[in-house]
């Protein structure tokens, strides 16, 4: 079957190694350092808006550290590539494996979710939100990668 | 859905590499295909007909369910 929208084999392992490099490193940037002494880049950038609590600005530049910024860049473009390249042997069967995977991934990423914003209040709900944003492309990472697993090596008996 | 590929592959004495090789899919599809996990694409069902020169119905066959 003819896909389009996949990147080629070529940039998996590339993008996969990428990806958990940058991925430990933005999970560590946000769990094991406080703000004021982690790692800064800082820089003059525009933003489209900027500010805390009431005081908030818009359109406007401003000095802002963005070495959380690449790290994300890295992150999600890395993610995104690994998560939709194709496999070495692309055949109908391991789209409709793709499929399924990302199906389930968006069910269980959304049943978290729930659970989360249901019984996570106050700020340490920010934690969750920041999860949010790659928890579902992690998921499908996983998911994929481990039902090709299981597709690549069948278990004895259905051999 | 069954079928009998794995017949149709005795008879014209392939392995599931080789049949694999002919109709462009990994040997894992043709493995869970004969084991009835999955159910081919009807381009991939056309391919096997011409390759094993048997019509789709004598090779597929409908099951209780489907």
């Amino acid at each position: 079957m003819k896909t389009n929208y996949l990147f080629p084999h070529r940039y998996k392992w590339v993008s996969g190694a990428l990806f958990a490099i940058a991925f430990v490193l933005l999970t560590f940037l946000f769990v094991f350092t406080d703000y004021e002494d982690s790692p800064q880049m800082k820089i003059r950038v525009f933003a489209i808006a900027d500010g805390f609590l009431s005081d908030n600005v818009y359109f406007k530049v401003v000095d802002n550290s963005i070495l959380d910024e690449l790290l994300m860049l890295l992150v999600i473009v890395s993610g995104l590539v690994f998560a939709f390249s194709r496999e070495k042997l692309e055949d109908e069967m391991v789209a409709a494996i793709r499929l399924n995977s990302l199906a389930w991934a968006t069910i269980a990423n959304y049943l978290i979710l729930l659970f989360c914003y249901l019984f996570i209040y106050g700020m340490p709900f920010l934690n969750v939100l920041m999860g949010a944003m790659l928890s579902q492309l992690v998921i499908f990472i996983i998911l994929f990668r481990y039902k090709m697993y299981r597709f690549n090596n069948p278990r004895q008996d259905e051999e | 859905m069954k079928n009998n590929i794995k017949v149709q592959r005795a008879i014209h004495n392939l392995t599931q590499q080789d049949l694999a090789d002919r109709i462009g899919v990994s040997r894992q599809t043709i493995n869970a295909l004969e084991a009835g996990r999955y159910v081919p694409s009807t381009v991939l069902a056309l391919k096997l007909s011409r390759l094993f020169n048997k019509s789709v119905n004598e090779i597929f066959d409908l099951e209780e369910g489907d």
